[in-house]
């Protein structure tokens, strides 16, 4: 039914219909709801719950955080708790929790304001193993798919999150820098080691992750089995630069309840599926936190017990033969090594181009992007690169 | 017979007379002369009023004494057997033709010397046949000639037909010259009219046809067919003339009545000529957006209104989602919207009846015709099965709408849209009381997205009518048929989960209506309805082998709809009439079915499920019942402005869910079951009527207040497709509407079109914690389709006979839409954060439209006949909102408004008669 929308949508939209940006006037209350991001860790691994406010609607984008709450996650005749600390600004940790498996548990928040919260108390869930991460050529991309089943069909709610990380080099490396005058004016071109002329790595190889905002959720009450069979992950545009060396990609699942799914499921609904003709209208979303204080006040959130289960795959390009990715570098220019060339010159410096009497007479200039790796990733190798 | 100008067939110029008259006028001296030889003569008083006798007579033939005490007045007069003289001023009576004009029944006297006069033309001599009257300056005889006085009253009653096709006229209005008793043709242009006994002259007006009178003389009960001449396309205005002292004198109220001429002036996207779109430009009538053929009417939700297509009840009146409505423009005769005022003969929806009629077929030859437009084409055949007594009508339609496909980018390029509809009716003729309509009807869409999700839905429809009438007082028309709607959506794409999912309603109904035309002062109908609903809310199942999908069925509703009801129109005075009926209708909710059982006083919820409750095929597992009042008054204080007020109370068993503001196509129906109510709803209306201008100018003021109980809207996030317990996700609501509708109509003349405004309000309440969260903290919510001001212009101009301009002009209140109040970060991205609903509106709305009409010559024989229509939609290009909304894209949150119609649109149509 959510193709066929987004198909009608699409349709419309592209046929006959316009959509324009729009901001309206918003008669806006200062909201300042507590939101309440995490889960109850029951299996191996820390319990993050993230503490924020939400803001007005209008105005510049800015994450408020909650500091210095008390939080603890409760058991339900109330015997046993573990503090979750604050690690950093916001964000609230315990690093393994041990739950009993027929007890039950909730969240509780206490505030610098003095007000508590808490959740609804939840079972002590767990989570089905990843299948398999599997992936397949599809259209000239790369398409990633998520399996797994619940051989005690108890499971049925999903939630699917991944991160996708993938190596890249400067078209270009580079042995040289720019060098300024006393004012700060780029005044001449040299060796970045002038003792060791060596290309610099740190500006040639890096990485770059990516984390999508969507919320992927997927239900098996539908179907004879609780099996998911290829859910579609992430789509690996033909040609992308992320399958130039070698892409990663790891799946976490976690088990929910239905409530936890429907809450997700309409929040999905309500901020990234509106548009089309035929959309549902949004509406209130109600998670299972409440303001014991004031029972008026709206808290955002749903917290419940689940577990997180996590798979990686690694896809070199080597794998896909063919792939083609073209990283669209313009030739290197060539620049006379003076303050009055180098002062104008765009991008950075490369190598040498005629050495002459100085040695570097003349120096090749290339697109910064092209040289610089570090302007779209970090040249710190991930932990779990091999 | 005879006639003073035809005095060489006369064999006797009438008995002698004698006496002396001496200056007296001339109503004295006819009164004298009656006394002394016993005949009877009619004159019109005023026509005689300032004449003067002075003679004498002795032993002088009836007939020249007349002439010679009239001679160089201008009176003419003429005689007939029975010892009566007509007489007139310039012309003398046609007195022939009387008696064919008996209804067979009555008729036994012989044949009548036909006398020739002043503008006698052919008569229809003909045997064993209801005379027809097509002339304007006959006198007509009706009914057994007998020698008493003619005194008391006598009922008229017979068939009005268009003279060139054969087909019923409908709706037109029968008038009494001289007073104020009126009546209207019904559906099958049948008439029933009490008159006083003697001379009468009734004027007949309708749309299309020209305004006509004819000459009767009532002896007694009798029948009367007339034959209307059409008013030839273009050449004299079009729109209503009839009804301009039918607003006035009528009893309806809240009803508007619209013909296919007009229908297709009003310019349209795609210039395809489309009856609901003409519809929503009329006061009280909303729509949430262009992209939605679903009516709001007077604050009533789109599922509240009952479209019939002669009879049948249409589902999903709209073609390619919400574009086209669903009926054939060559087909549709006219159609009718009543928003108060319902006749007691319909019911089970809340807001309103949309009567769409089809014609009837041309009587008499074959013919046609043909459109092309940029999407869609359609044709027409009709004619007669059987001359004079059967006709037939055909049309279809479909659309080569994939050439608009093609130009979307590559992801949609192998999608492709299609429908048709067909229309297939038969009108029968067996003997003269009895008559037979069949009318059938099927649309079908289709949709399929890049050869993987395919989407089809479509209504069928049949029905067939018998109409008998035992005498000019009663008559009786029994109805049944099969109305039905289906949806299905497939996809094969990933074959672990290919589906369907299918959707039917159908209803089998059999109706039972008498009328029964008592006297001059009360017109009673009754009746009986019942129907059967079969409904199979979802089927969802696997397709093909691999498909790990677990069939899931919702088992079939079925129920039963039953109402009586009774109803009098009673004309007190002339002046003042009084309509009222009384409607008992009755819902059973019939097994087999499973009932889920909740815990009382709390919200229905999955975990309240207290456990389940079976009932075998058959057993009634719920019932509703409860009576309906319609009731309608009218008081006529002059011939240009009358006051009209209304009450009526309506019930709805079947509910239509969906939670998105235009109608879908996935949304499904629900029949009331024990955990879900029936809809009540009661109106009260007043309005006021005034025209101006010879009755060129019709203006209409009317007020309503409406109030409804267990309106059903939903809960945040509710799932309607697939719910087993669907009654968890819906909550009954409170709902008012109120408003004020001006009407400014001008109807005739080169200029013409009409102006109306609306200011309404339409407002929900949810308070009752013991459903659940109460909506907007139990207050008072606008719906959807709450638009408080509302214009529309709709003008022609008829610049020459062949060449007229169109346009249309359009400005309402934005609807009511629910914004964000704040925002959020969850889930790796900024969030919008939802509250009260419905608390934002969207910019308002106007549109302009322009077309223009050239038609091709007008002589009348030829074979075929062209038109073109060229038209602009949304001439000012204005980018009107459909709906605004926030979305997450890329983690950050951003606003956009959706214009369903973002330019100009332009269209060209072609059509062709034959």
């Amino acid at each position: 039914m959510k193709k066929i929308s987004a198909a009608l949508f699409a349709i419309w939209v592209l046929a006959f219909a316009c959509r324009e940006k729009y901001v309206p006037t918003l008669n806006e209350p200062t909201t300042g709801y507590l939101v309440v991001e995490g889960f109850i860790n029951s299996g191996s691994g820390p319990t993050v719950i993230n503490l924020t406010r939400s803001t007005k609607i209008s105005g510049a984008a800015s994450i408020v955080k909650e500091t210095k709450a008390l939080v603890r996650v409760e058991n339900k005749a109330n015997t046993t708790s573990f503090p979750l600390t604050e690690t950093s600004s916001g964000i609230y940790t315990n690093p393994q929790l041990s739950l009993n498996s027929s007890d039950q548990y909730r969240i509780y928040i206490k505030t610098t304001d003095g007000k508590e919260y808490v959740s609804d108390y939840s079972a002590v869930r767990r989570t089905p193993d990843i299948d398999s991460l599997s992936w397949r050529m599809e259209n000239g991309g790369i398409q990633t798919y998520a399996n797994t089943h619940d051989n005690q069909n108890k499971t049925k709610y999903y939630l699917f999150k991944y991160e996708e990380t993938w190596e890249f080099t400067s078209r270009y490396p580079t042995q040289l820098k720019i060098y300024n005058d006393r004012q700060g004016v780029p005044n001449h071109v040299g060796y970045r080691d002038s003792s060791n002329p060596i290309y610099d790595p740190k500006l040639f190889r890096c990485w770059k992750t990516n984390i999508p905002t969507t919320i992927m959720t997927y239900t098996t009450e539908k179907l004879s089995q609780d099996a998911v069979s290829l859910y579609p992950l992430a789509y690996i545009e033909p040609a992308s630069w992320k399958l130039g060396i070698l892409y990663s990609i790891i799946l976490k699942q976690y088990a929910l309840s239905q409530e936890y799914f429907r809450f997700l499921d309409q929040m999905r609904k309500n901020t990234e599926q509106l548009g089309s003709i035929f959309d549902a209208q949004p509406s209130e979303n109600i998670g299972n936190l409440r303001c014991l204080s004031n029972a008026n006040e709206r808290v955002i959130g749903f917290v419940e017990v689940s577990e997180e289960k996590q798979q990686r795959i690694f896809i070199s390009n080597a794998q896909v033969p063919g792939w083609g990715y073209n990283n669209q570098c313009e030739d290197q220019v060539a620049i006379p090594n003076q303050p009055d060339s180098i002062k104008i010159a765009n991008g950075l410096p490369t190598t040498v181009a005629f050495g002459g009497r100085s040695g570097l007479d003349v120096v090749y200039f290339a697109p910064a992007l092209c040289v610089d790796c570090t302007l779209r990733g970090v040249n710190t190798k991930p932990s779990f690169w091999p | 017979m005879f006639s003073f100008n035809a005095v060489a067939q006369t064999d006797t110029l009438g008995p002698p007379v004698s006496g002396e008259y001496r200056n007296i006028t001339a109503e004295q001296f006819l009164l004298s002369i009656e006394k002394t030889t016993g005949y009877r003569i009619y004159f019109n008083k005023p026509d005689i009023d300032s004449i003067h006798i002075d003679l004498q007579a002795n032993n002088e033939p009836l007939l020249k004494l007349l002439g010679r005490a009239f001679a160089g007045t201008g009176m003419r007069f003429a005689a007939g057997t029975n010892r009566e003289v007509f007489l007139t001023k310039g012309s003398a009576i046609n007195t022939t033709l009387a008696d064919e004009l008996f209804d067979d029944l009555f008729s036994k006297s012989k044949k009548p010397i036909t006398a020739s006069t002043v503008n006698n033309a052919d008569s229809i001599t003909e045997e064993n046949k209801i005379a027809k009257a097509s002339l304007e300056n006959k006198l007509y005889e009706i009914g057994l000639r007998n020698k008493g006085p003619l005194t008391g009253k006598a009922t008229i009653a017979g068939y009005l037909h268009d003279a060139k096709t054969g087909e019923p006229v409908i709706g037109a209005s029968v008038m009494i010259e001289g007073s104020r008793t009126g009546v209207v043709s019904d559906q099958y242009g049948f008439y029933s009219i009490t008159v006083p006994k003697g001379r009468n002259i009734i004027n007949i007006q309708s749309m299309g046809i020209r305004d006509t009178r004819r000459q009767l003389m009532v002896y007694n009960d009798g029948r009367m067919n007339i034959d209307l001449q059409p008013q030839v396309i273009s050449l004299k205005n079009v729109t209503v003339s009839s009804e301009r002292t039918g607003l006035i004198r009528g009893m309806q109220m809240g009803v508007q009545k619209i013909d296919i001429k007009s229908i297709k002036q009003v310019p349209v996207a795609f210039g395809e000529a489309d009856v609901l779109r003409v519809v929503m430009t009329m006061p009280g009538v909303k729509t949430v957006g262009e992209a939605s053929t679903g009516l709001n009417v007077r604050g009533g939700s789109a599922d509240q209104n009952l479209i019939l297509f002669n009879d049948a009840t249409i589902f999903n009146p709209s073609h390619f989602f919400g574009l086209f409505s669903a009926f054939n423009p060559e087909v549709v005769k006219d159609i009718q919207l009543y928003k108060s005022g319902i006749p007691a003969k319909y019911g089970g929806r809340l807001s309103s009846v949309l009567e769409v009629n089809s014609r009837e077929g041309n009587k008499k030859n074959i013919t046609g015709s043909a459109g092309i437009g940029l999407l869609t084409s359609r044709i027409n055949i009709e004619g007669p099965l059987a001359k004079e007594k059967t006709s037939f009508i055909f049309g279809a339609r479909t659309t080569y709408a994939n050439w608009l496909l093609n130009l979307l980018p590559n992801e949609y390029k192998n999608s492709r849209a299609a429908f048709y509809d067909m229309n297939f009716n038969i009108a029968h003729q067996m003997g003269k009381k009895d008559n037979l309509y069949f009318t059938a009807y099927l649309s079908s869409d289709r949709f399929n997205l890049n050869n993987d999700t395919s989407y089809h839905y479509g209504n069928h429809n049949l029905s067939v009518k018998w109409k008998h009438e035992f005498n000019n007082k009663w008559y009786t028309v029994l109805s049944g048929g099969y109305d039905a709607y289906n949806y299905d959506i497939s996809s094969e794409r990933n074959p672990s989960n290919a589906y369907q999912l299918a959707f039917d309603i159908n209803q089998y109904y059999l109706k039972l209506h008498v009328n029964y035309f008592a006297s001059s002062k009360h017109m009673f109908e009754f009746g009986l309805n019942n129907q059967l609903y079969k409904l199979h809310p979802g089927d969802y199942t696997p397709l093909g082998n691999k498909s790990l999908i677990k069939p899931d069925r919702i088992p079939a509703e079925q129920a039963l709809e039953s109402a009586l009801y009774f109803g009098d129109k009673f004309t007190v005075t002339p002046d003042f009439s009084i309509e009222g009926a009384i409607r008992y209708a009755a819902f059973n909710y019939l097994g087999p079915a499973t009932v889920n059982l909740y815990q009382p006083g709390i919200p229905k919820t999955e975990n309240n499920i207290t456990g389940t409750a079976n009932y075998n095929s058959g057993s009634f597992v719920k019932t509703y019942h409860g009576p309906e009042i319609r009731a309608t008054a009218r008081y006529v204080i002059n011939q240009n402005l009358s006051l009209k007020a209304g009450f009526n109370t309506q019930r709805q068993f079947i509910h239509m869910l969906s939670n998105t503001a235009a109608i879908a196509p996935t949304d499904i129906w629900k029949l009331s079951d024990p955990n879900i109510k029936p809809q009540y709803g009661t109106q009260a209306s007043f309005g006021i009527y005034r025209n101006f201008k010879s009755n060129t100018i019709e203006t209409s003021v009317e007020f309503y207040y409406k109030s409804m109980s267990d309106y059903l809207d939903y809960k945040s996030g509710a799932v309607l497709v697939l719910n087993h317990h669907i009654e968890t996700d819906v909550l009954s609501t409170k709902g008012k509407a109120y408003g004020v509708e001006l009407l400014i109509r001008k109807t005739t003349g080169k200029l013409n079109g009409w102006f109306s405004y609306t200011f309404s309000r339409v407002l929900l309440q949810m308070n009752d914690s013991t459903q659940g969260v109460p909506v907007n903290k139990g207050n008072w919510y606008p719906a959807n389709y709450d638009k408080p001001h509302d214009f529309t212009l709709v003008g022609n101009l008829r610049i020459s006979h062949r060449f007229s301009i169109s346009m249309n002009t359009t400005y309402s209140t934005g609807r009511p839409i629910t914004l964000p109040i704040g925002r959020y970060f969850y889930a790796g991205a900024e969030r919008t954060l939802y509250s009260d609903r419905n608390q934002y509106r969207i910019p308002d709305y106007f549109r302009t439209d322009f077309s223009m009409n050239i038609e091709g010559n007008h002589k009348v024989h030829q074979l075929l006949h062209n038109s073109f229509t060229i038209g602009v939609y949304n001439l000012t290009a204005t980018k009107n909102p459909y709906s605004v909304y926030y979305t997450t894209e890329n983690g950050v949150i951003n606003g956009y408004k959706l214009s369903i119609f973002g330019s100009i649109i332009p269209y060209i149509n072609y059509n062709v008669r034959f």
